[in-house]
This record gives C-alpha cells, structure tokens and sequence, in this order.
C-alpha cells in the first residue's frame, strides 16, 4: 500500500449564487452604478425639501415676479448676497453689488414641517433677511422662488413614480399570477381586460380617467387619483408578462410538489410562482418608474393633475407654456431639467439592471 | 392569408365596443355636465337647460344614452358636439387626419434616422460611432416630450422659423395650391420632428439589438462559411431577419407615438384628436370625448393590424402556417 | 503536403487583461480523403479549432496569438478576406450541428443553394445543377423542394440541404460539427451513412467533430480527443477504442453505453469541463482524473508518441 493514496478532487471553483452573480455584473457597469448614486441623492434631497429649500413652496414675494437666478457672491471668504432693486422696464433686477449680506447656513426662516411631521423653521442656508433674497434658480411669476419650490415638487414627482410602481405591479403581478395559474376562463377575461386598456393610447385613457373623477379636489386627493390612473394603465402589461411566466412555472416539478402537499392556490401563486418573476419585475419596475413620473407631469402641466399651490414638476412647467415667459424668463425650465435628470438616472439603473440580471451577458 | 385578415378584422369590434362602453361609462361618472354651467346664466331659462338635455339624452342613464350613440354612429353620425355647436362627424374626422399626418411624417423621419443609425451602431459594435449612438438614444429616451415641446416652442419663438402653434396660416383660403402645400408642411415640420425625436432612440436602440442578435445566429456563420462576402452576409442575411422583431416593435410604438402626439398637439397647438380630447374634457363635451378616444384607439388597432399584416408579408413562417 | 496542418495554434478570447485562452498549442494534420474525428466533452474546444481552419470565430473577441493554420500549404490566419471568401465553400465547406438554424428561415431552399454555388462555380448556379445536387445527397422530389421554405422541411432533410450546400462547390475538406447531435436517433444513422457515402463517392476528407465516441468507429480513420484546449490523445480509430491510453479518453469511453457484453455502470465523469480562462495548473485534466497523482498538478505534460502513431499526453499512459 503507498501512502500517498489518491487524494479527493480539489474543488475547483465555488459556484456563485445567482445575486452575488448579479451583483458581480452589476458592479462592472458604472454607469448603472452612477445612475443608482444620483437617484440615491435626489431621493435624499426630496426627503429633506423642507431643510434644503430657503422658502416655502407657496411664499409669494410680489416685488419678485419673474426674479432672474441670483447666485451668491464671494465676498473675500464669505458668501454673500447683494440687494437686487427694480430697473426701469418690466421685471428688470439688477443686482447692488455694493449692500450686500453674507449667507448663513442653518438660518431661521418659514415654518415648516420635516418629513410631513416634525415642525421645524431652520434652513440649510439663507440670508434671513426678505430684503436679500436668494433665488438660486430665479423666481416664477408669483415671485415664488423656483429652487424652493422645485424641492417640494420633487417630493411629489419623485414618490409618485415608486408609490405607481408599487400599486401597478403588485396588482399586474397578482392579476397575472391568477391568469396563468388557473388558465381557462378567468384567465381569458383577465387578458381581454389587459388588451381593452392596452389598446387605448395612455394618454387619451388617462384623460377619460380623470373625467370620472370631480375637478377641485384637494392635494392628497388628486395625488391618490394619479397614482390610481397610472396603475390602472400599467397593471396591463405586467399582467400579460407575468401570465406567459407564470403559465411555464405552472407545469414545473416545485409547483406540481406543492400542489400535491395540498396547498392553496393563493399560496402556490404568491411563495411559489410569483418569486420566480422576481428578477424580471426588478428590471422592469426601475425601467417603468419614468413613465409613472412622467404621466403626473403630463396630468398636472395640462391643468388636471396637482393643482397650485402646490408644486410638483409638471404643473410647473404650466408657466413655460407661455411663450413670452418663455422667451424672456427659461429659468422656468429647470423642472424640465429636472425630469431629464431623473429619467435618464432609471435608465441608466434599469440599463444595468437588465444587462447584470441577463446571464446571456457575461 | 385572407383568413387571418378577416379574423383580425372582426375580432377590431368588440374591441371598439368596449373602449366605447368604457369611455362612455367614465364620462357618465364625472359629475356634471356641459349644461350644468348653462345653469347659472340667468338669460337661460331651466326650461330650455332641461330641454336641450333631453335633447341629447343627457337626462337619460348613461346604457341609455350609449344606445342612442352607438345607433347613430352605426349610421356614420358621431352626434352633436355642444360646445362647438357643429356635428361632430365632421370636427372627429378633420382632426383625426391631423393626427394621422402628424404622427405618419414623425414616424417616417423618425425610422429614416433611426434604422440606418441602429445598423451601423450594431455593424460597427463597441466603435465610437456605436457608443455615440448609445449615448443619443440615453439622452432621447430620458428628454421628457413636454420638455422637447416646450424648448422647440422656444425655438420657434426665438428664430421666427417656424409658426408657433396652429397647422396652417390665417390666410391659407387665398393661397394657391402649391403655396398651400407648403404652407402645411412649414407648420408641419416643427411638431413632427419634436415627435419624431422623441420616437426615434426607442426605434434604433431595438434595430441595433436586433441586427447584433442575427449577427450571432447560425445561419449567418452558415452563410459566410459559403464564401459570401460580408456586406452580402449582413444586408441579406441578417438585415432581412432584424426587420421581423422590428416589425412587431412597430407597432408597440404606434401607442406610445400617439400618445407622444397627444402631448406635441396640446403644447404645440396642432389642432389634432388629443388637442381636441382636451378641449372636450374641459367644455364637458361628452359625446366628443367619447369620440376622440375611439377614433384614437381606432387609429392604433389599424396600426397594429397593418404591423401585423407586414410581419405576415415579411415572415413566411407566419405566412404559410 | 497534408491538406490540413494545423500547427501550434493558440486562439485567446479577448484582448490584455481580459485574454482567456481557448486553443493552447493545438496541432493536427489531416491528409487528403482521410476522416478525422474530435472528440470531447461540450466546451473544451472543438468548434473553436474547426471554425478556424476558415477564419469563422469572430475577431473580435477571437484573437489568434500564435501558430498556422496550413490548408493546401497556405496560412489562413494571414489570408485577405478576399482569399478568404474564395476558400470557404472552395476548398474547406462545414456542416453545422442544428440545421433548423443554420438555414435562413425567411428565404427559399433554392435561392440558398443557389447562393452556395454562386462564389465559387457561377456558371453552374442552375436549377438543374441544385436537383443534381439535392439527388446526391437522397432528397426525393428535389424539384419541388427548391421552392420550399426551410422551416417546411424536416430536421434530417434540412440538414441534407445543408450537406448538399456543402457540396456544392466540391470541396476537398467538409468540417461536420456535430452534423447529428440536433436529430432524432434514427435519422442520424441516416446523415452518417450518407456522409460516409459521399466520401467514398467524393474523395473528399472529413472532420467530424462529436462528443459521441459511439459513431467514431463506423467513420474515422483517425481519432484527436480534446480537453482543455489541447489535444490529449491522438490515435489511429480503431487502436483508440481498443485500447484508450489517457485516462480521459477512458473516462469519455466508460460514459458511452454498451451494447454488447457486460452491462456496465454508466460512469459520468465527475467535475466540469474548467471555463475557458479558468484552466487549472498542470495537466488540466488532474483534477477530474480518477489516476491523478500529487506532481500532475505542477507541470503541463507533453503530447508524445508513444507508439507508432499514437500520441498521448500524459507521462502516466501505461
């Protein structure tokens, strides 16, 4: 007998498991990576509105209207503000550069609530004097200022794109799950159903949506009624998706198993067939986000989403209609900019999302 | 082949009937209707508010008034719009072929972009050209259209181009013929290219994974170890198999290039069905509302007949089984 | 000369950093109508050497590092696309695994035909020349066929068509890869005897790659076995399946199910193929081999002769 007997194979390579893989792929595309860290902050600021913006959204300066951006000044180390006082003509400022006051961070100003709950009335920065106001982004026609009033309008744009996602999906999901599940008759009204909506432009089922509900509501409300026409359109094409999934899941072993241990088809659906969907409704909620913020900006810039006072980015926008605000004031485009901006951060994600959730890719 | 179109063709009805159910019930949710602000004119006695509602079976419960409609439109007659007090046959139709020309000439500048721009990114793949390309249709997906719409408003405003708003000038009655097609297509080009930009990154992102998913396939390795020079491989072999999957994506684009429109019109001005919807939806002028959303629907199950009709034409497959 | 000489090629994937290397030091002759069978496991490299003898794997990612590929003398690593072109189909035609997809589903079995014959003989790009062609390789009704679609067709005839493409301009070498993997049991034995048949009607030499050593014995006249990149034994046919020397080979002819004599236990040679990129130090194959020894794993043996052509490399072999 030799001693050195023959040794057990070394194991070569630890097999990774499916989300360090996707991870793995994930964190080689930067972009993707670039899109979620900007999402992340806007996300941040958006919770932090009330703090970050020197105003309320609602705080009318009437010796403002049509304010251009005044950006502080350095005044040897400090940031300062000058005092802008009226030219002749319509809404021309022009800056004093001599009677200034220095910008304070952490400054006393209007009353708010953080995070909808706590009061509170200090600001990231200001100059606590209406005399030298700040208008980073310029002032709208009410002399609200823009910057202010594009934070709080992020609150609404930016939740209202996941809280759609959430409602939509979830329902898309379960209706789907239940189509392909149990096939035959439900299933086929399930799909006529999702093929009446799809069949409608969104745009012109959006608005005899909206007729359904009454005009002047409050706030909350029309953000609700949003959030409901959204998810009403785009529960549809989840639902075909998920159905044409959950019909191939349907004849697997885990599911025959299940079935045969007698357990209830809503818990066949939901641990069973639903979680195997998983990682495609990843990659298609990032890629859908967009089109929920979108269609509140559409809703609310065509005068029949959120109303003024409030800000959101779309009934912002309403100003730039304007040709002449337009032409003269472009500072009022920086929603628009603002919806670029985050749009193109989901895409960016989604974009890396799908390529890392694609084996095929590697 | 005659089969299938029938089939499809048939199986459009009951579609449109329920879009015009749904459409139709909505309508009647919404509280109040377009005599309701007639009410508070004093100069209009409620004797004639209730007549003229009676009239136009607004009285009536909504099953009964989509019965009065759904009759008269089996006799080509889309009703009576009340708040611009013509029948709204004429009003529907004029607007739809508005719409129509619109989003056509979007959609033919958008794919002439598009298709060659995507060949060349999937023929020329991780080149510079293909990277620029990425990045354009990055850039394109995320422009919001109310923001494209808005800074070509701009545009026009600030060059005097092109007319801001409208599809024709004041005076187009007392042009000559060939100066009023011109003068259609000067106010056309503004909306369209808005339109098509906004259309076009989808279109060529799709056409460039295609053709790099044909490029992979057997056949093509198949046709090249024949010998077949490489500009023959990709143009007959590859190009001819992207279009089908490109096909199909054409009409998935129809419903979101209509809602595109949608969007172009009411900021633009492009008397269209979805300027006209919005103009309906805030007069409370039900029956045009109505109207306007199954012509638009309409409009994209035509669309996506057509598609499937070039898809069948373009893929034997499809043809012969 | 021999018609085909490949000599130390080494083929990585990718470039610098990223370089995974596919084919290390392979080198293979075949001679004028001679078959040739390589044989493996999936992913060790088979396709890779047989789509290079034309320059078939896409450059990028492919990217030859070393070596020749000789065929009738000349280097097709230095070729023009130009000469390219006029070798494919000329001198060197292939038939592919899944013939469902190596014909274009949207045209015509004529006009693919046609398009074989075109490059190469443009004078006989006839009908009558495609009927001569779909007889030789036993379709009925070759006529009619010309007007069909390939998705019309079944997999035994679509792969016929394939070969009759193949054959279309006389070549003297036809690359089979897997040419029956993709059809049912009963029409592989058909494809076989019809390329054994064309062979001796032909002329022509064959290189018949397979993972199935079961059909080695009725076609080759030699045997290369692949692992890892590398050739590991090669072997006139029938010596090989008397006697398998390396003890993959073994292994590869313990998994084949026998018909005659004892029932065996099927063994299934335990582990993986190792990814490309990803070859282990030494002998490759040490970590799988039920015979390895501690010092396999420190140098990568030689492929050595060690009986009139037979070559084998492992240093173990007896």
């Amino acid at each position: 007998m030799e001693t050195a007997a023959p040794q057990p194979n070394p194991v070569i390579e630890q097999p990774l498991s499916p989300w360090q893989l996707f991870w793995r792929r994930l964190k080689r595309r930067r972009i993707a990576l670039a899109g979620g860290v900007i999402l992340i902050g806007l996300y941040a600021v958006s919770l932090f509105a009330g703090f970050i913006a020197p105003y309320r959204y609602d705080r009318i300066d009437d010796r403002s209207f049509f304010h251009p951006p005044t950006p502080p000044r350095w005044q040897g180390f400090h940031l300062v503000m000058p005092r802008y006082e009226k030219g002749p003509g319509t809404f021309n400022y022009r800056a004093v550069l001599d009677d200034t006051k220095p910008v304070h961070f952490f400054v006393r100003g209007d009353k708010y609530k953080l995070f909808g709950l706590l009061p509170a009335s200090i600001h990231l920065f200001g100059t606590g004097d209406p005399n030298y106001p700040v208008y980073l982004l310029g002032a709208d026609q009410f002399g609200r200022d823009e910057f202010s009033r594009l934070l709080y309008g992020s609150q609404i744009s930016l939740s209202i794109g996941v809280v759609g996602i959430l409602l939509s999906f979830s329902m898309g999901m379960i209706m789907g799950g239940i189509s392909g599940y149990f096939s035959g008759r439900t299933d086929m009204v399930i799909m006529r159903l999702c093929e009446l909506i799809m069949s409608i432009p969104a745009l012109y089922l959006i608005i005899s949506l909206r007729a359904a509900f009454p005009p002047g509501m409050s706030s909350a409300k029309v953000y609700a009624m949003i959030v409901v026409i959204l998810s009403f359109i785009g529960w549809a094409s989840m639902a075909r998706v998920i159905r044409g999934m959950a019909l191939s899941f349907r004849e697997q072993q885990f599911v025959l198993a299940a079935r045969a241990l007698g357990q209830t088809h809503l818990k066949i659906i939901v641990r069973h067939i639903l979680p195997n969907t998983f990682s495609y409704v990843i990659v298609a909620a990032t890629l859908s986000v967009p089109y929920y913020i979108l269609g509140e900006v559409v809703l609310s810039f065509l005068g029949v989403g959120i109303q003024e006072p409030s800000a959101s980015w779309g009934n912002m926008l309403t100003a730039a209609q304007n040709i002449e605000y337009l032409r003269n004031y472009p500072w009022l485009l920086a929603p628009g900019a603002a919806i670029f901006v985050t749009v193109l951060a989901f895409n960016f994600l989604g974009d890396g999302l799908r390529d890392a959730a694609d084996a095929k890719s590697n | 082949m005659l089969k299938f179109v029938l089939k499809r063709l048939l199986h459009m009805i009951p579609l449109l009937l329920g879009v015009s159910l749904l459409t139709f019930l909505l309508m009647s949710l919404a509280p109040g209707d377009y005599f309701t602000t007639l009410l508070q004119n004093p100069q209009i006695s409620p004797d004639t508010v209730a007549r003229l509602k009676a009239q136009f079976h607004l009285d009536q419960p909504w099953y009964v008034q989509y019965f009065y409609w759904f009759k008269s439109v089996l006799h080509g007659d889309f009703g009576y719009s009340m708040a611009y007090k013509i029948p709204a046959t004429s009003l529907i139709f004029a607007r739809l072929w508005n719409t129509f020309l619109l989003s056509f000439v979007a959609m033919i500048m958008a794919w002439a972009v598009a298709v060659p721009l995507g060949i060349w990114a999937a023929v020329k793949k991780d080149s510079w050209i293909d990277r620029a390309c990425s990045l354009i249709a990055f850039v394109g997906l995320s422009v919001p259209d109310v923001l494209l719409s808005l800074l070509a408003l701009w545009f026009a405003a600030a060059t005097r181009w092109f007319p801001v708003g409208g599809a024709q000038s004041p005076y187009y009655d007392l042009l000559t013929p060939m100066q009023q097609f011109w003068d259609r297509v000067h106010y056309l080009i503004l909306p369209a290219l808005v339109l098509a930009a906004s259309s076009l990154a989808g279109i060529m992102r799709q056409m460039r994974s295609n053709l790099l998913d044909t490029l992979r396939a057997e056949y093509v390795t198949a046709a090249r170890a024949r010998g077949l020079g490489e500009g023959w491989v990709i143009w007959k072999h590859a190009l001819r198999n992207a279009i089908n999957p490109l096909l199909t994506i054409f009409g998935y684009s129809l419903a979101s290039l209509l809602s595109g429109a949608f969007i172009v019109e009411n900021i633009m001005a492009w008397p269209g069905l979805g300027r006209l919807t919005m103009e309906a939806f805030f007069a409370k002028d039900s029956y045009l509302v109505v109207d306007s959303v199954v012509m638009a629907t309409a409009l994209l199950v035509m669309g996506n007949f057509i598609a499937d009709l070039l898809l069948a034409w373009s893929d034997p497959r499809i043809r012969l089984k | 000369m021999a018609l085909l000489e490949i000599n130390n090629l080494k083929m990585d994937f990718g470039k610098g950093a990223d370089a995974a290397r596919a084919l290390d030091g392979l080198s293979l002759t075949i001679g004028a109508g001679e078959t040739v069978c390589l044989v493996g496991e999936s992913g060790c490299g088979k396709t890779v050497t047989a789509l290079s003898i034309a320059r078939l794997v896409p450059a990028p990612p492919a990217h030859y590092v070393g070596g020749e590929i000789l065929l009738n003398g000349r280097n097709t690593l230095t070729m023009s696309a130009r000469e390219l072109q006029a070798i494919r189909g000329g001198v060197v035609s292939y038939v592919f695994q899944d013939p469902g997809a190596s014909l274009n589903p949207v045209f015509r079995i004529g006009n693919q035909i046609k398009e074989a014959l075109k490059p190469h003989r443009p004078a006989r790009a006839t009908d009558a020349e495609m009927i001569r062609l779909l007889k030789l390789v036993g379709i009925s009704a070759p006529e009619s066929r010309l007007k069909n679609y390939p998705f019309e067709l079944s997999g035994g005839m679509q792969q016929r068509v394939m070969i009759a493409m193949a054959l279309a301009s006389e070549p003297r070498l036809l690359v089979a890869d897997e040419p029956t993997t993709a059809l049912d049991v009963t029409i592989q034995a058909q494809i076989l005897d019809l390329l054994r048949d064309l062979k001796q009607r032909l002329g022509m030499a064959i290189l018949l790659i397979t993972h199935n050593l079961g059909i080695v014995g009725d076609m080759a006249d030699r045997v290369a076995v692949m692992y890892a990149g590398q050739i590991v034994e090669l072997s006139p046919a029938k010596e090989l399946l008397r006697r398998p020397l390396h003890p993959y080979t073994q292994a590869l002819m313990n998994s084949v199910p026998k018909l005659r004599g004892d029932v065996q236990r099927l063994s299934a040679i335990p582990g993986n193929v190792p990814r490309i990129g990803k070859f282990p130090p030494g002998c490759r194959f040490a970590p799988r081999c039920p015979v390895a020894r501690p010092e396999c794993s420190d140098k990568l043996p030689e492929l050595i002769e060690v009986e009139l052509g037979r070559w084998v490399r492992c240093p173990f072999w007896k």
